[in-house]
């Protein structure tokens, strides 16, 4: 059976209304589809985040426990100043005092850049942790005098002090009469680690 | 909404159709000037859905054997036969009467068509001016197979014997087959004078079909339908007597319209509402009109069966989709749930973490600075413990002097790196490995003449010897002022001045691991 153009045309608007509720059940589908898509994601997501909550509530006596331990080390960290800004001015101050009251003939030091340290993943964006490394030359009249700056020096605080290297090593020069002169050369390389926990609270 | 066109001998009649219901429309007279007031009719009813039904006598019927032919062979044959047979095939058909085996299969076709179509045609050409559409030209005799299987005979011969308006109606259906119909003229009877006409007229159409060899002389009797017009099926029933010919089944027109399924019809109506309703209900294949007239009622189920494709397709779109719906609700609600159930797990971590000691910043932050501290704190040393475990052990050695010491931290990559040289361990090996601290000795034999290795060597091992007496603490290189190895070169100047010159030098160095 072939159609005239007049009865093509009288076919060509069921064909549009046909193709028009094929298109529109297409996209009640898709719609549909995306809708049910989003929400199976959030229902995932929610029951990750009931599931991490359940899991920190069975945990809350262990967490208790540990919160108890770490305070007591926090705030110890933070009374002998390692936890916040660097000091530079108090390792000034430490460096002088120290050369002062030990007597040391000779003390010249030099603190570098600060750097940030490579810490574990997972850890925290606002805890950071820095090293500011420090050289130092002594003049010693004894061997004993570099074991009392260190003592002296971590005693001080306001960082923690990580000696990486120190070398000792004898002047050449002869005693002399009054025996002041220094008989004893060091060199350290020390680690000023300071933290800063942009949470904490004055 | 539907209309039937019925054509009689005497007038021809329009009605309407809906749900079963039937009610008279129009009535015209059969001659040029009701050709006329119908197409005044149409005029109103451009484009309506006609089903035309004619009940008129002289209606041929002749069996024909064809062969065996499918498609556009076997069209083109029963053309070909209906050519041959009458002089104007616009209104013929061919039914099928089934299949003959012999040497060579045929087929048995029943040619029929009217006497006089010349009456009939200019209704038809009214029907395509106006654009209606012809959804087929029925006759009577044509739907009796179906008024007889809804009666409840649908196989074995029968006769269907109604009263309708144009006449006593008579049909021979073989096997739910059409075989011979005729029209017999009435006026009005009395039931039992129309029941006795029946029952004469019955025997009559048996004994010409017999003599026809249409119906076999022997046999069992030939069952005989007969719808009796309202309220006459008593008189009928003491009329129609059966017997080893003929086997009378009466039934009442009420009861058959009900079997039928017409609702409501004019007060009056023979027994031809049961034909019309079926003409619409039960239209069967076969029918008169050729495809050009049907082309507009073709093109309208067309158009139908498109959009009703597409409201199908999308009422499956809409089922899916509310299936999917469902599930977005399900999904939605279940959500909730969990984040009720999250909300009351965090509400009772904060309630219990609210009596926790005042921590002054989070409980993460908390964890990570004490842990990473730590883990500083544990892979660092102070040199202090090193150098009182050598002056301890110096204690025993009067004749060691000291000239440098070199104390460092060597981290397993460090080391890694500088033994790469010696194929001692990798960047993999050390990982994970603790940090070591190293105590580097450089110092002096104090008295001892510079020529006496074995005093030398000896005094030099006992002091590294020595330095090994804590178990944490490991000698792992010691170099001796001189080579007393096969593989080196030993000198000496014995009682010289340089034998009694600087004391020879050594080197011992000293590792222990942080842990």
């Amino acid at each position: 059976m072939t159609f005239s153009a007049r009865e093509l045309r009288q076919l060509a608007l069921p064909l549009l209304a046909c193709i028009a509720l094929l298109a529109a059940g297409s996209a009640l589908i898709t719609w549909t589809e995306g809708g049910r898509a989003a929400e199976e994601r959030a229902l995932a997501a929610a029951r990750a985040e009931r599931s991490q909550a359940k899991e920190r509530l069975t945990r809350i006596a262990e967490e208790e426990r540990e919160v108890k331990e770490k305070l007591e080390i926090y705030r110890r960290l933070k009374d002998i100043g390692i936890l916040g800004e660097e000091q530079r001015l108090g390792w000034a101050d430490a460096m002088a005092r120290i050369r002062t009251e030990r007597e040391l003939p000779d003390l010249r030091y030099r603190v570098e850049r600060q750097q940030p340290l490579k810490t574990v993943p997972g850890k925290p964006a606002n805890v950071e942790f820095y090293a500011s490394t420090m050289r130092v030359t002594l003049a010693l009249l004894h061997e004993g005098d570099l074991l009392h700056f260190l003592g002296d020096l971590r005693a001080s605080g306001n960082a923690y002090y990580a000696v990486r290297s120190c070398s000792l090593a004898r002047t050449g020069q002869p005693a002399t009469l009054s025996g002041l002169s220094p008989r004893l050369r060091a060199e350290c390389e020390i680690d000023l680690i300071t933290i800063l926990d942009r949470a904490a609270k004055a | 909404m539907k209309r039937l066109l019925y054509f009689t001998a005497d007038d021809h009649s329009v009605y309407s159709w809906s749900r079963g219901r039937l009610a008279l429309e129009a009535k015209f007279p059969g001659d040029d000037l009701g050709v006329t007031a119908f197409r005044e009719y149409l005029s109103g009813h451009r484009g309506a859905l006609f089903y035309a039904v004619a009940d008129l006598a002289g209606e041929d019927f002749h069996e024909e054997l064809i062969p065996y032919l499918r498609g556009g062979d076997r069209e083109l044959v029963v053309e070909r036969r209906l050519a041959q047979r009458y002089r104007d095939t616009r209104l013929a058909a061919a039914l099928s009467l089934g299949y003959v085996r012999g040497e060579r299969r045929n087929e048995r076709l029943l040619l029929t068509s009217f006497t006089n179509t010349q009456r009939l045609t200019p209704w038809l050409d009214a029907l395509a001016e106006s654009e209606a559409k012809l959804a087929g030209m029925f006759s009577v005799p044509l739907l009796a197979p179906v008024l007889a299987a809804r009666l409840g005979r649908r196989g074995g011969r029968c006769f269907v014997v109604t009263a309708n308006s144009a006449g006593l109606r008579q049909c021979y259906v073989d096997e739910g087959r059409l075989r011979f119909a005729r029209l017999e003229r009435t006026v009005d009877m009395a039931p039992e004078v129309l029941a006795a006409f029946v029952r004469s007229e019955t025997g009559r159409l048996a004994q010409y079909l017999s003599t026809l060899r249409v119906l076999p002389r022997e046999g069992p009797p030939i069952q005989v339908l007969v719808v009796a017009p309202p309220a006459q099926r008593a008189a009928f029933e003491r009329a129609l007597v059966s017997d080893t010919r003929l086997s009378f089944l009466t039934v009442d027109q009420s009861e058959a319209v009900r079997r039928v399924g017409v609702k409501a019809a004019p007060a009056g109506m023979g027994a031809e509402q049961l034909y019309l309703h079926l003409a619409v209900r039960r239209p069967p294949r076969e029918q008169f009109a050729r495809r050009e007239d049907r082309r507009s009622f073709v093109l309208w189920q067309l158009r139908r069966g498109v959009l009703a494709a597409g409201a199908l397709g999308f009422a499956g779109c809409a089922l899916y989709a509310g299936a999917s719906w469902l599930d977005v609700v399900g999904a939605r609600a279940e959500a909730d749930l969990v984040q009720v159930e999250t909300r009351t797990a965090q509400g009772e971590y904060q309630r219990i973490t609210s009596a926790f000691p005042v921590t002054q910043t989070t409980t993460d932050n908390l964890r990570a600075t004490v842990v990473e501290f730590t883990n500083i704190a544990r892979q660092t040393a102070p040199p202090e413990r090193a150098l009182v475990y050598l002056s301890r052990v110096l204690d025993d050695f009067p004749l060691i002097e000291i000239d440098a010491l070199q104390w460092r931290v060597e981290r397993p990559g460090e080391r890694g790196a500088r033994a790469s040289a010696a194929g001692a361990g990798s960047a993999a090996a050390d990982a994970g490995r603790a940090p070591t601290e190293i105590l580097e000795i450089s110092g002096r034999t104090g008295t001892m003449r510079r020529s006496d290795f074995r005093a030398i060597t000896a005094e030099v091992q006992r002091f590294a010897d020595a330095l090994r007496a804590d178990p944490a603490y490991q000698v792992r290189r010691t170099r001796l002022p001189f080579d007393v190895t096969s593989e080196g070169t030993l000198s000496g100047d014995i009682g010289t001045a340089m034998d009694a010159g600087e004391a020879p030098r050594f080197t011992i160095e000293l590792a222990r691991s942080i842990r």
